[in-house]
């Protein structure tokens, strides 16, 4: 069985506004972020994936499954939208119970299972109430709890950690990654990028309805030339170290930390950078850190898309 | 999970669906106007059963105050042309009687005085109002009280004209426009969506749930009609109409016709809900197909609800001559269909309109930004 997310030369419009164009995608178990400002057809590409909307053009399959099958597409996806409306009357109980019984479950099954996502989200207090008394962040949560409820492999997330407080963003986090470790595809939309950066293995980039570069986000970097890399070296000696780094052809800048213990180096050939470092440690230099200044979602983002509408 | 087999696994989710549906459907704020609707035809039966009571009493006080025992035949002995001392040699002296002076206008010379008379006699049942001018009876008219055969005819107009074309057809467009459509509007379709659920399954669920939701409603409005209707019945003219007149059987024949109305309009505005946007647009639409049925073709007839609907009504609407042609088009059934043949129509129009909902909602997409 294949234990991917794939699309191929998928396209949406809507009349004649593009969702998406032209997406090959194989998405492979692991927390993958689709990333881009608003309108860049983050929420449209999940939707797709669950057969919420259709490709006007292209093929979509979860795990072989094709999404105008929900009877068997969602026994394995669980999926937290960004529609902050529920239906009527119901209490947090009611609406994962609700959801979990229309599924065919049976009572006592449904009740174990809502329970379990109620606690899992930190509600089981709040349960009884009705969901249109909720904060915002609690209807993030319950809606949360609804896409974990039955246990799905693939679980796809509309900007989860939307109205939740610090407290609840890490412990949401903490389930995605737990999600992950045990094989499950977790697919989370997101416009901030720090947290992207916290918990993705890999990143989908998107603007204006294209796919301009995914993998993993140090993948990403290494394939944009254009910008050379940016690489903070943490030593004793910066001076010393920048007259010699300036020897190197592929040395673009080199600037002195506030400090005088740093030196922030731009160059156009990493690799180089590093063996040349390795020879000047080798000759005595003291070298305390290196780090990749720009191996980061912000970076690639900035280099990739610009940075509107962003939040770092 | 246990596996379930396909079909108890669709009937537990459409048990689902309908649970969810029920209470919606039964407590909405935005349905409100429905119960008013149902209500309407028992509030008119309600005070024509007053009404008829209350004459009825006022028959009787007269009737008590006749100087002599009167009967039917006695009321209908009265012709016009007859001089009051005629009347009064018949009938007896009036219990109720009036009288005023008419200044009649004539063309050459002064005004002439005529002397207008009216009296009113009783049965005990009927009520006899003779207008006298210048000492001979010149109108006539007999009020009946309460007769179950016309009354009877009464029922089946309203039924027909008032209940089915227009308290049962806006209820279900009420209820089945919104089950799909309402979600929208609210931005809560997504919930059934997202579960792994047919989507044929949850199509059938809320159109049972919706027709649950429009027999209870309007087959328990029907059910106090007749009893609003019958209530001001003596015990034995109850007993004689209902168990000797087929009161009984039309009853029953009432409940069931109104029971097939919610399933052949739901099933249309299940579809229509799904298709439209604006509800006014294919109400007006259906509204309009069932109303010119009695002029269409033959074939097309078949494609209608009350064509079959008027075929089981149990008490034909009689067009009196005079009647206007358009509306005698309107209530005659020329070509009835037999029973049987009426409620297989009536299923299969409604089967017809749910495989068309059916294709429908497997195409249905979530975007409620456009919507």
């Amino acid at each position: 069985m294949n234990d991917r997310v794939v699309f191929e030369d998928v396209s949406k419009f809507y009349g004649e506004i593009l969702g998406v164009n032209r997406v090959n995608l194989s998405i492979p178990p692991g927390i993958t972020s689709l990333v881009g400002p608003n309108g860049s057809g983050k929420t449209t590409l999940m939707n797709l994936m669950t057969g919420l909307v259709r490709p006007t053009r292209g093929q979509i399959r979860v795990l072989d499954y094709r999404t105008n099958d929900p009877e068997n597409l969602f026994r394995i996806v669980g999926y937290s939208t960004q529609f902050d409306a529920f239906p009527r009357g119901l209490t947090g109980y009611q609406f994962i119970y609700s959801y979990l019984r229309l599924g065919g479950r049976d009572s006592q099954d449904a009740e174990r299972l809502a329970w379990q996502a109620i606690e899992r989200v930190n509600l089981a207090d709040a349960a009884s109430r009705n969901v249109a008394g909720y904060s915002k962040g609690m209807r993030q949560r319950i809606r949360l709890a609804q896409a974990l409820s039955h246990n799905p492999k693939v679980l796809v997330l509309d900007e989860p950690l939307n109205g939740l407080d610090p407290l609840a963003r890490s412990e949401m986090i903490a389930v995605f990654r737990a999600a992950a470790a045990e094989g499950c595809h977790v697919i989370i939309s997101s416009h901030i990028l720090h947290e992207v950066d916290v918990i993705s293995d890999r990143v989908i980039l998107l603007s204006n309805g294209y796919v301009i570069a995914e993998g993993q986000i140090h993948s990403v970097r290494s394939e944009i030339h254009e910008h050379p890399a940016q690489i903070l070296v943490r030593c004793t000696r910066p001076r010393e170290l920048a007259a010699k780094m300036m020897e190197c052809p592929s040395t673009i800048e080199i600037s002195i930390h506030n400090d005088d213990r740093g030196l922030l180096i731009k160059t156009r050939d990493a690799d180089r950078f590093y063996l040349m470092l390795n020879q000047i440690a080798l000759n005595g230099v003291d070298i305390e850190s290196v780090a990749p200044a720009d191996d980061d979602v912000n970076s690639v983002y900035e280099y990739l898309i610009g940075n509107d509408e962003v939040v770092r | 999970m246990n596996k379930l087999p396909a079909t108890s696994l669709w009937r537990a989710q459409i048990q689902s669906v309908v649970r969810l549906e029920m209470k919606k459907t039964f407590f909405a704020k935005r349905g409100l106007w429905i119960y008013v609707l149902a209500l309407l035809p028992i509030l008119l039966f309600i005070a024509h059963a007053i009404a008829t009571a209350h004459q009825h009493n006022q028959s009787v006080l007269l009737g008590r105050q006749n100087e002599k025992p009167l009967s039917y035949q006695d009321l209908l002995a009265v012709k016009t042309g007859m001089s009051s001392q005629d009347v009064i040699a018949l009938l007896g002296k009036p219990p109720g009687r009036f009288h005023w002076t008419e200044q009649r206008i004539v063309e050459q010379g002064a005004p002439v005085q005529v002397p207008h008379e009216s009296y009113h006699y009783s049965d005990g049942t009927n009520d006899l109002y003779l207008g006298f001018a210048d000492g001979k009876v010149d109108h006539v008219w007999i009020r009946e009280g309460y007769n179950p055969g016309r009354d009877a005819i009464m029922f089946a107009g309203v039924f027909q004209f008032f209940f089915l074309r227009l308290v049962v057809f806006f209820g279900c467009l009420g209820i089945f426009m919104n089950l799909f459509r309402g979600e929208i509007l609210d931005r809560s379709l997504h919930f059934y969506f997202l579960a792994p659920l047919r989507r044929e399954v949850l199509m059938v669920g809320k159109f049972l749930a919706g027709c649950l939701a429009t027999c209870v409603i309007f087959v328990t409005s029907e059910l106090l009609q007749i009893v609003a209707f019958t209530w001001h019945f003596s015990l034995s003219a109850r007993d004689l109409y209902l168990y000797q007149n087929h009161g009984m059987a039309h009853a029953a024949t009432y409940l069931g016709v109104t029971a097939l109305a919610c399933l052949g309009y739901g099933a249309f505005f299940l579809v229509a809900g799904m298709l439209f946007r604006n509800p006014i647009l294919p109400a007006a639409a259906i509204l309009i197909w069932e109303a010119v049925n009695p002029f269409l073709p033959s074939l097309l007839k078949h494609f209608s609800v009350i064509y079959y609907l008027k075929s089981l009504c149990p008490v034909n609407v009689p067009t009196p001559p005079g009647t206007p042609p358009l509306f005698a088009m309107l209530v005659s059934n020329p070509d009835p269909v037999s029973a049987p043949d009426a409620v297989l129509g009536v299923v299969a129009v409604a089967l017809l309109a749910l495989y068309a909902s059916s294709l429908q909602v497997r195409r249905m997409e979530i975007n409620y930004t456009t919507e």
